[in-house]
């Protein structure tokens, strides 16, 4: 089970939509995942119980030692599937 | 006719649980959303208000009375409780004109794309409630409809042209091009900052100031993680009503839960209104094929700059002690304290990061929310008791409805005396339109 923790500003609005994109495309392509979500704030104290960080905006505010995704295309629209295969691939490995 | 008016004042009375699924269902109908999925959309959204209700009740019934004892103890006459933006978001989708605003926003989108007056594509459902409860207020104020819908179009034209006139800041800035914020929560600080910016920036020996703090987040890490400043919270306001040791650390603890908690709630929001967003943004984008447009997209993609984070980890202690002693202030800041990024967030791009100015305008950007939030907190209140939510004796606010500089400025435009206020508030949007279109659009990056 890989564990996937989103973060954006609030941890409500955009990662509720990227939590739910990220969970659909991989429940299609079979992979198991847990997908929590937080603050941009916290994520420092939160990424190192994690695999993956997706973040809904430039997350430039701190460090981390878990690779990191930025998935605003989940948000326009533009690039969502090549963004979507990128997590997926990620959490494959 | 006689049996819908009874089902009607059934659901009415059943109170927003009730009428939310039911609102929900026929939104998402109409946007071509299948029954099935619309009608789990309302449900979530019904559960969503029953949580926050649970959490509200939670936070006034430990802190409400700690709040009274405050004001006996100390004077510190801080008796308004900032319940969070989330829950006004919730007050907002549960009104019975809701659908109607939905639709008139959206409407007030198209229109303005069709003419080419503005670039940005809203489709941010979710964040219409800050456009919306502008227009739910004054309805409730002045029972007309036609004034309600009227108050929202405004806010939905003024959200899009600072979103327009914003978006070179959130590409030079923030890097992201082809984006604009139209969440009114960021833009609201701009009227204060543009002015404010240009004024501090031709004051001698001020416009040279500038610092940096270097590990901010260490020192002040624990005012951005909402349960530690929770827990803080809860304690600090416990010893000042004169609690007992057990006392003082249970209401910490349960204010840690209240900060956790009500997003969690929020969000079962968000989960339930994704399907119609996800609908209204596949029919606009197909509409609008092949033109340039500015995507409009929540504000939360651009708080996780460092230079917004550190404005923010300092101005949020500073806006607790101010809220203490800034004169006419009844609001205690708690909730929104989490959010006070993207209250700074278009600041700090305007600035290009200059701290010095940022914790100036900051400050200011936050005084202003809390005397808006003051003045308004009784009607908002009333509103928020009427659709449901159970406050007992205790007055409400947050950062963000009315409280929010330019959604309050219009509110108080349409519920004045509205021959004269009317037409003063679409002189200035337009005498600011005007001057925002001869400059051109870089203007407010080089401002």
């Amino acid at each position: 089970m890989k564990r996937v923790l989103v973060a954006c500003g609030n941890g409500i609005a955009t990662s509720t939509v990227v939590a739910t994109k990220i969970r659909e495309k991989c429940e299609e392509n079979g992979v198991a995942v847990t997908v929590n979500q937080c603050k941009l704030l916290e994520v420092e104290s939160k990424a190192d119980d994690y695999d993956l960080l997706v973040t809904t905006g430039k997350f430039t505010g701190g460090t981390v030692t878990i690779p990191v995704i930025t998935a605003i295309s989940l948000l326009t629209g533009i690039g969502e599937e090549a963004t979507l295969d990128q997590i997926v691939e990620e959490l494959k490995k | 006719m006689q049996i819908f008016y009874n089902i009607f004042n059934v659901i009415l009375d059943a109170g927003a649980t009730v009428m939310l699924p039911i609102i929900i269902t026929i939104v998402g109908l109409i946007f071509g959303v299948k029954l099935g999925k619309a009608f789990r959309s309302g449900l979530m959204l019904g559960i969503g208000f029953a949580g926050i209700n649970l959490v509200i009740n939670m936070m006034k019934s430990s802190i409400g009375p700690a709040a009274q004892a405050m004001v006996e103890n100390f004077g510190i006459h801080l008796d308004i409780l900032d319940v969070g933006w989330g829950s006004i978001a919730a007050v907002t989708w549960a009104s019975p004109i809701i659908a109607l605003l939905i639709f008139a926003i959206l409407a007030t989108n198209i229109i303005m794309l069709v003419l080419k007056i503005t670039d940005t594509l809203d489709v941010d459902i979710w964040n219409y409630h800050h456009m919306a409860i502008v227009g739910i207020l004054v309805y409730y104020v002045t029972k007309n409809v036609f004034l309600g819908v009227s108050a929202s179009i405004v806010m939905a034209v003024v959200s899009f042209k600072l979103s327009d006139w914003t978006a070179p800041l959130v590409e030079d800035f923030f890097g992201i091009p082809g984006v604009s914020l139209p969440t009114m929560s960021a833009l609201s600080s701009v009227i204060i900052a543009a002015p404010l910016n240009w004024i501090l920036d031709r004051i001698p020996g001020v416009n040279k100031l500038d610092f940096s703090v270097k590990d901010a987040k260490k020192y002040l890490g624990i005012f951005g993680e909402p349960m530690m400043l929770g827990l803080i919270f809860g304690c600090v306001i416990g010893a000042l009503a004169r609690y007992s040791v057990a006392e003082i650390l249970t209401l910490g603890v349960n204010m840690a839960t209240v900060m956790v908690l009500i997003p969690k709630m929020t969000s079962l929001f968000m989960e339930g209104l994704m399907p119609i967003s996800d609908a209204a943004k596949k029919f606009c984008q197909e509409k609008f094929k092949g033109r340039n447009l500015l995507i409009g997209l929540d504000a939360a993609i651009v708080v996780g700059n460092p230079d917004v984070i550190t404005t923010s980890l300092i101005v949020i202690p500073l806006t607790i002690l101010m809220a203490a002693i800034l004169p006419g202030n009844r609001v205690l800041p708690f909730a929104d304290l989490a959010v006070v990024t993207f209250r700074v967030a278009l600041p700090v791009a305007m600035t290009k990061g200059n701290l010095f100015k940022n914790i100036i305008i900051g400050l200011f950007c936050t005084a202003a929310i809390l005397l808006a939030g003051t003045a308004t907190s009784p009607i908002l209140t009333a509103l928020a008791t009427e659709v449901g939510l159970d406050l007992g004796s205790n007055m409400i606010t947050s950062f963000a409805g009315p409280s929010l500089t330019v959604s309050y400025l219009i509110y108080t435009a349409f519920t004045g005396n509205l021959l004269i206020s009317v037409p003063v508030m679409l002189l200035a949007i337009g005498a600011i339109w005007f001057f925002m279109a001869r400059k051109g659009r870089q203007s407010m990056a080089k401002a």
